[in-house]
């Protein structure tokens, strides 16, 4: 055991050392959104085939995604990390995500699938329900997934109010409407919410699409942004590249 | 007047003290039957004819934690009332749990649950979540998240429901 905490130690060290000059350095690009409105994307650009839109909310807050980001960019998945809070002046706060049009996110949907790659999009908390909002439209605009191979949704919180003991969770709208689009949902083992995934799931799967769960082991929700993340949390962090990576893999192959 | 203008915008304003909701589910009382910490199994059929609090939590679960000492106050408050306190843990193993246990000293027992069975019978998605059985063995009410269980209102609500 002793052995096994010397080596996750030693490879955070490592990882916490890796010079910048290896990982892809993101590009900064403007997109109008409409409305006189415009959005800044960081774009960890790549050759491979696949394209991630995501990590919506956390533009120069999270440095574990963004070293994500880099890590993918390097292993060949393209990764556009659009601030659509800035781009709409909102305050960076966690309740200000139902307050984004889906026009501005979609907009970049858009741009995104200009690039011919398989396109991805991922978000985790409650930004997961401006993904699905605009997996819905995506949908509804072009009668099926249409080159959108799959969404990520990490730690979704999509509960409508509060969970009351001894009834079933409602969720937001968004729930439940992709047709065709695969869903994959992570959710830590550490949280009350793994209680609820397997009902999320059916409720994600309602309108026809094939939702997948998996439970990480050993860490809480958010574990990447946590200020107070223990050795295991800390790991995964610097796995959450390959996680993610797995977890496009296996929407491209349940892609329909 | 400004004064009991003030008083009257504070005492509307103040949140729910209790936030026991009556509930609203439908069908019998789910069966509960888990081993505690120390090896004895807890039936809550068996206390039919007491008020029972049966709380699901996590240590890591910050409201649960910080509300469990409350909870022993509770048992205090509540003296020779009719009353229990099921703590049931959701999943987590005897190591996660023991160092927490240690540490609050809960004067009641924590039913260990590692599959969740009770958790889905019970139809809990979130932590912590409390359900209020009367001494006729129905649920009465419920609560969800954290709060300081040996408040005079919640303390009056259960011994009434125990007919003390």
């Amino acid at each position: 055991m002793r052995q096994i905490n010397s080596l996750q130690q030693a490879l955070l060290i490592l990882l916490l050392f890796l010079p910048v000059s290896v990982l892809a350095e993101a590009e900064l690009r403007t997109l109008e959104i409409g409305d006189e409105a415009e959005v800044d994307i960081r774009v960890f650009k790549s050759d491979g085939d696949k394209l991630l839109l995501g990590f919506a909310c956390d533009e120069g807050q999270s440095v574990a995604e963004e070293f994500t980001a880099e890590s993918l960019a390097e292993d060949g998945v393209e990764v556009w990390m659009p601030d659509m809070l800035g781009g709409y002046m909102l305050p960076k706060t966690r309740s200000s995500i139902y307050s984004i049009p889906s026009e501005g996110l979609y907009r970049v949907m858009e741009e995104a699938m200009e690039t011919g790659k398989k396109v991805f999009l991922i978000a985790s908390g409650p930004d997961t329900e401006l993904v699905l909002r605009v997996a819905n439209e995506w949908e509804a605009k072009h009668d099926g997934a249409a080159g959108l191979a799959g969404v990520v949704l990490m730690f979704p919180r999509l509960n409508e109010g509060k969970p009351e003991p001894g009834k079933e969770p409602e969720y937001v709208e968004a729930v439940g409407k992709t047709k065709e689009v695969p869903l994959l949902l992570l959710e830590g083992e550490r949280t009350p919410n793994r209680w609820g995934v397997k009902h999320l799931t059916a409720a994600l799967a309602a309108s026809g699409s094939h939702v997948h769960a998996k439970v990480i082991p050993d860490v809480r929700g958010y574990f990447f942004k946590r200020q107070d993340a223990n050795m295991p949390e800390e790991v995964v962090t610097t796995q959450l590249a390959g996680l993610i990576k797995a977890s496009l893999f296996f929407l491209g192959r349940t892609d329909s | 007047m400004k004064k009991l203008l003030i008083l009257l915008l504070l005492v509307f304003t103040l949140p729910a003290v209790a936030g026991l909701k009556p509930y609203e589910g439908e069908g019998p009382t789910p069966p509960l039957k888990l081993v505690d910490m120390q090896g004895n199994t807890h039936d809550l059929a068996a206390y039919k004819g007491k008020v029972v609090l049966v709380q699901f939590w996590a240590t890591y679960c910050p409201p649960c934690r910080e509300e469990m000492p409350s909870m022993n106050r509770l048992m205090e408050k509540m003296g020779d009332t009719p009353f229990v306190i099921l703590a049931v843990n959701m999943g987590e193993t005897m190591e996660e749990v023991e160092p927490f246990v240690k540490e609050v000293g809960p004067e009641f027992p924590i039913l260990m649950d590692p599959d969740g069975e009770s958790i889905g019978a019970w139809q809990v998605f979130a932590a912590p979540s409390n359900f209020v059985v009367g001494a006729d063995g129905k649920i009465h009410y419920t609560l969800f998240g954290g709060v300081e269980w040996d408040d005079e209102e919640i303390v009056t609500r259960l011994k009434e429901l125990s007919g003390s």
